[in-house]
Formats: structure tokens, C-alpha cells, sequence
């Protein structure tokens, strides 16, 4: 299905929106980089250049002395920002404690979410980087760009901001990190009037969605990622600029089981692509590849001699469920055990697809916190045909959902948190589905299903003579 | 939409903090007006919020709302 926006669309052209020069981009040399140093001494920050792996202490410095080589009027916060973040730094490596105090007020007007406050503690040490507000900006499905985009968004932010930014955050974002207060509104300006470009989602907000990379690429993909991402992310405007939940929530929407977005680990709410007919199997294919003609795992191992491909010890061997063998030279599935791991698929990619009718699977509770270890959430619909516009998930599972942890969610208690508080029996209440034997974990020690005392007759407090009476102690 | 924008004020201005939870005030409103759906809260928070009335504080990770004037309004 061909992309169809919500609304016109403008072709960037960066030409028309460029702000720096090809000069004033490159407007150092490599051997000035090497005797560059910045205002500040800090030998700890510079222990991260050495070994083998890029640093962002390098990529600052590069930052630095391309600010330092800008004139005057060509940057809206001040030059030496990057320096400043940079002395503040060692001095929080060297003592151990952070330096930054984070929240606040700011934002832009009418948005509860999109712009984290951040203030130096030492203002009048580092005075550049006094504000160093970090700026969320929704990044597109997939993280598909031009690089007149990209350009374009460096260029503004390098203007109005720090020069420096992630991408990508953990969460999928575009993250600007460090500027002013009174930078936020024109950016905003910026980047919603000109570059047709949304802020995404902080606090407690709908948090920006995101998606592999799906049937752009993907054979695998078992719906249409980006289109779900794209409409979900339009229609739920308000949960994701106007907080009201009790704490953050996260969209993932991953094509197949290889999660490619991690929406299993990290998601409240991920949508997974599945089947419910048979993985496809072409025994020509399987035999080419256990005759060597085709490299296995589309030859992604091809750096160091493996031996010959063995399908029984690589691929049979491996099923999880052992739903899986050779007989007769042909390769047999007994699909109704498969957890679609997609191990077979990923070997073996020519000779085996997933099914033909496809849908998602949808889980709950994911989080991924810092201090305490991940939860990964719960396979709580396991089939469920997905078609634009998607109502049957937004009626049947997003919203009441919704209603339910707005109501009972404890203040900064994620979905994840609640199901574990009130228990899977509750959630599938809410959601009016019955429960599957696979929810049940341990059934002899600790059964999720439990009698309702509306279910007993009679109640919990009823009299037990009657039932004595034709059952003898 | 008028009256459970009165309430919020109300629950703002006499909350002991200066800062509260979205659950928070709509516990305050529901005081006043039980039957209140949170929809309806939120949406007439917004439209204090574009009133200028409220204000958005956000810590990064999560969102509080308060009085705009009472406590801490302006930058650190």
C-alpha cells in the first residue's frame, strides 16, 4: 500500500533552507584539530579517547573548534558551549557527582512534553551551558531520512542550539541536546512550520512511537509497521503533547518476532507481527542449503570457516520447542508447537518464511529501568488481524487499557507495574478476553486465576452446614 | 467544561504543594463533582494550560502540573 500522509507535504529542499555555507561547515583542518585544545584542562575526559572505539570526547572537541572558527553572529547560544560541558564533565568524573539539576518550567506553549529542562549547578563557572535544555523531535518512521533533512535539522540546531545531538535516544527520538530557554519557541517555530517536524514525547505523555523498519525492506515484516506507527502516532496527538497518564508509555511495533525495535523488552504496549498458519517451506531450498549451495544466515558468517552447514546440529537441534526434523530428506514442522523464536527463518532465510495470514501479537507491561532489572511484558493477545485505520486496536485494546491504568496507576507506576499489582486476571477484565493456559506460569505453585467470590454460590462467607449435609467431614 | 475548570483552580490553589499529579487534581475535582470522567479533566486542563492559567512541570521523566505564579515558575 502506497504511504498516504495526513496532511500535504512539502518537499524540503535544502538549498532554500541551508543557514551555513559549505565554508563555514568545514571550517577546520584536520591538522588544527590535533593541536587543538579547549578552554578547560581535563585529562579524565581525555582517558576516553584512547583504545579503539570512537569517543564522544573526540566528536566534542571536533564540535568545539568548529564553534570556536564560526563569527559571531552566526550562533545563537554561546560559542564556547561545548567547552564548557566538556570542563563541567571532568570536574563530575573527578568528584563523582553530578552537577546538573534537571527539570522545570520550560517548554513550548500549549506542549507537556517534547523539551526536558536541564541547569548547570555551577553557573557561574560554566555560564555557557547555565540552561542545557534537551529538545525530543519525533523522528520519522523507520529513521528513513533525506540527507536534506538532515542538513536542515544540524544547521537549526547548530544555530539555535549546542551543534551537539544523539541519534538516536533510547526511546527513538532525534535528541537536541543543549540550549537556552528563550531558544525553545523559535526552534519549535523552526522545526513545525518549516521543517514539517514534530516534537516527540518526555514526562508523563504517550511517548514517541516507534517501528522497524517493516515492509519498507523487510520480507519478513508481517504488517505494515510504519503505516501503524505513522497513524497511531496522529491519532493519539494528545496523549503524546498533553500529559495526563500516571507515568510514561511506549508504543513499539516490531514486523516479525526478531523485535528489531527491542518493543518486547522495552515497550508497555508492543505489537509484534506474527501468523497463525504455517511457517513456508520450500524443500528445494532446504536442500541447496544442506548441500552447501546456499550460505546459511545469508552468508552473515562467511568470515571464518565454519565447516559444512549442518542442519540438524544449527537448526534442529536449536528449536526451542523441538518442533522440528528431517525425514526422508525433507525438512518437517509441527507448526502448532512453534514459538516463533524465528531461528529456522534466520538461518535459513531462502528456504523458510513465515506464514501466509499474518496479524500481530500484542504484549504488555515492558520496561527497561535502570536501577532494577527489565520486565519483559506479557503475551496477552496472541493473534489479532491489523488494517488500516485500526480501530479494532484502538477501540478494543489501547483504550481500555488506558482507562483502566488511568484510574488504578499509582503516580509514576508503569502498565507493567500495575498487571504485577492487580494481577493478569484483572487485566484480562478489562480487556473482556479469556485467559490462555500459557498465562498461568507455575499452575501448581502460583495460579493467576482465581475464584471471583461473585463466581461461588453463595459467596466466601456462606454457610458450609448445607453443603455438610451431603458431604460427610 | 466551566465548572471543572473552577475545581481545578480551586484544588490548585488551596493544594498544600505547589505541584501536583494529573491524579491528584482529578481526585480534588471528583470531590466536587464525582461523576467527572478523566477526559473531561484533561481537557479542561488544557485548556487552562492554553489559558495560561496552569503550567506544565516536567522533570524529564515524569509531569506534574501547577498554578502559574505559585511556587516555582520561572527558571532555577
Amino acid at each position: 500500500m502506497a504511504f498516504e500522509p495526513r496532511e500535504e507535504q512539502k518537499e524540503l529542499k535544502y538549498k532554500e533552507l541551508r543557514i551555513y555555507s559549505d565554508e563555514e561547515l568545514n571550517n577546520y583542518t584536520e591538522e588544527e584539530l590535533k593541536g587543538f585544545k579547549i578552554k578547560h584542562e581535563i585529562p579524565v575526559c581525555e582517558e576516553l579517547e584512547k583504545g579503539p572505539w570512537p569517543s564522544f570526547v573526540a566528536d566534542a572537541k571536533r564540535e568545539a573548534l568548529h564553534r570556536r572558527k564560526l563569527a559571531d553572529d552566526r550562533m545563537m547560544i554561546e560559542r564556547d558551549v561545548v567547552e564548557d560541558l566538556l570542563g563541567q564533565l571532568e570536574i563530575s568524573f573527578k568528584e563523582g557527582e553530578t552537577h546538573w539539576k534537571h527539570g522545570g518550567i520550560v517548554g513550548v506553549f500549549g506542549y507537556g512534553g517534547g523539551v526536558i529542562g536541564r541547569y548547570s549547578d555551577l553557573p557561574d563557572k560554566f555560564p555557557s551551558i547555565a540552561h542545557f535544555h534537551t529538545m525530543r523531535v519525533n523522528q520519522p518512521a523507520s529513521k528513513f531520512y533525506s540527507s536534506d533533512y538532515l542538513r536542515s535539522i544540524c544547521d537549526l540546531w547548530e544555530y539555535r542550539g549546542s551543534g551537539m545531538m544523539n541519534m538516536h535516544g533510547s526511546t527513538g527520538d532525534i535528541i537536541f541536546l543543549g540550549t537556552f530557554t528563550e531558544q525553545l519557541e523559535p526552534i519549535f517555530y523552526e522545526l513545525g512550520h518549516v521543517l514539517q517536524q514534530d516534537l516527540g514525547g518526555s514526562g508523563s505523555n504517550l511517548r514517541t512511537p516507534s517501528c522497524c523498519i517493516g515492509r519498507a525492506r523487510c520480507e519478513w515484516a508481517c504488517y505494515d509497521t510504519q503505516d501503524m506507527c505513522y497513524e497511531l502516532t496522529h491519532y493519539y496527538q494528545d496523549e503524546l503533547h498533553r500529559p495526563a497518564f500516571p507515568y510514561k508509555f511506549k508504543f513499539k511495533f516490531d514486523g516479525c518476532p526478531n523485535c528489531c525495535v527491542a518493543s518486547i523488552a522495552r515497550a508497555d504496549m508492543s505489537f509484534i507481527g506474527t501468523w497463525r498458519d504455517k511457517i513456508q517451506v520450500d524443500q528445494k531450498a532446504v536442500k541447496a542449503y544442506t548441500g552447501g549451495e546456499i550460505k546459511p544466515n545469508a552468508g552473515a558468517h562467511a568470515g571464518k570457516d565454519w565447516g559444512a552447514f549442518d542442519i540438524q546440529k544449527e537448526v534442529i537441534d536449536l528449536c526451542p520447542t523441538r518442533c522440528m526434523r528431517m525425514e526422508d530428506g525433507r525438512l518437517e514442522i509441527n507448526d502448532a508447537e512453534c514459538n516463533r523464536c524465528m531461528h529456522c527463518i534466520n538461518v535459513m532465510p531462502q528456504a523458510l518464511r513465515p506464514g501466509k495470514d499474518t496479524g500481530v501479537s500484542i504484549l504488555l507491561g515492558a520496561k527497561a529501568p535502570i536501577l532494577e532489572g527489565a520486565q519483559m511484558s506479557l503475551l496477552t493477545i496472541p493473534f489479532m488481524k491489523v488494517e488500516p485505520p485500526y480501530d479494532n486496536v484502538k477501540e478494543n485494546v489501547i483504550e481500555p487499557v488506558w482507562d483502566w491504568w488511568m484510574e488504578e496507576g499509582k503516580n509514576r507506576e508503569r502498565l507493567g507495574e500495575l498487571i504485577q499489582r492487580q494481577g493478569i486476571q484483572k487485566l484480562l477484565e478489562v480487556l473482556n478476553i479469556p485467559p490462555m493456559p500459557q498465562m498461568v506460569k507455575e499452575p501448581r505453585s502460583n495460579p493467576y486465576i482465581f475464584w471471583k467470590e461473585e463466581d461461588v454460590p453463595g459467596g466466601f462467607k456462606r454457610s458450609i452446614e448445607d453443603y455438610r449435609s451431603r458431604h460427610a467431614r | 467544561m466551566e465548572d471543572i475548570k473552577k475545581a481545578i483552580l480551586e484544588f490548585a490553589e488551596n493544594n498544600k504543594k505547589s505541584k501536583f499529579y494529573f491524579a491528584d487534581m482529578e481526585k480534588g475535582v471528583r470531590k466536587v463533582m464525582p461523576d467527572v470522567k478523566a477526559r473531561e479533566v484533561k481537557k479542561a486542563a488544557t485548556s487552562l494550560i492554553n489559558e495560561e492559567k496552569l503550567i506544565y512541570y516536567s522533570t524529564g521523566s515524569s509531569t506534574m502540573y501547577g498554578l502559574k505564579g505559585r511556587g516555582q515558575t520561572e527558571d532555577y
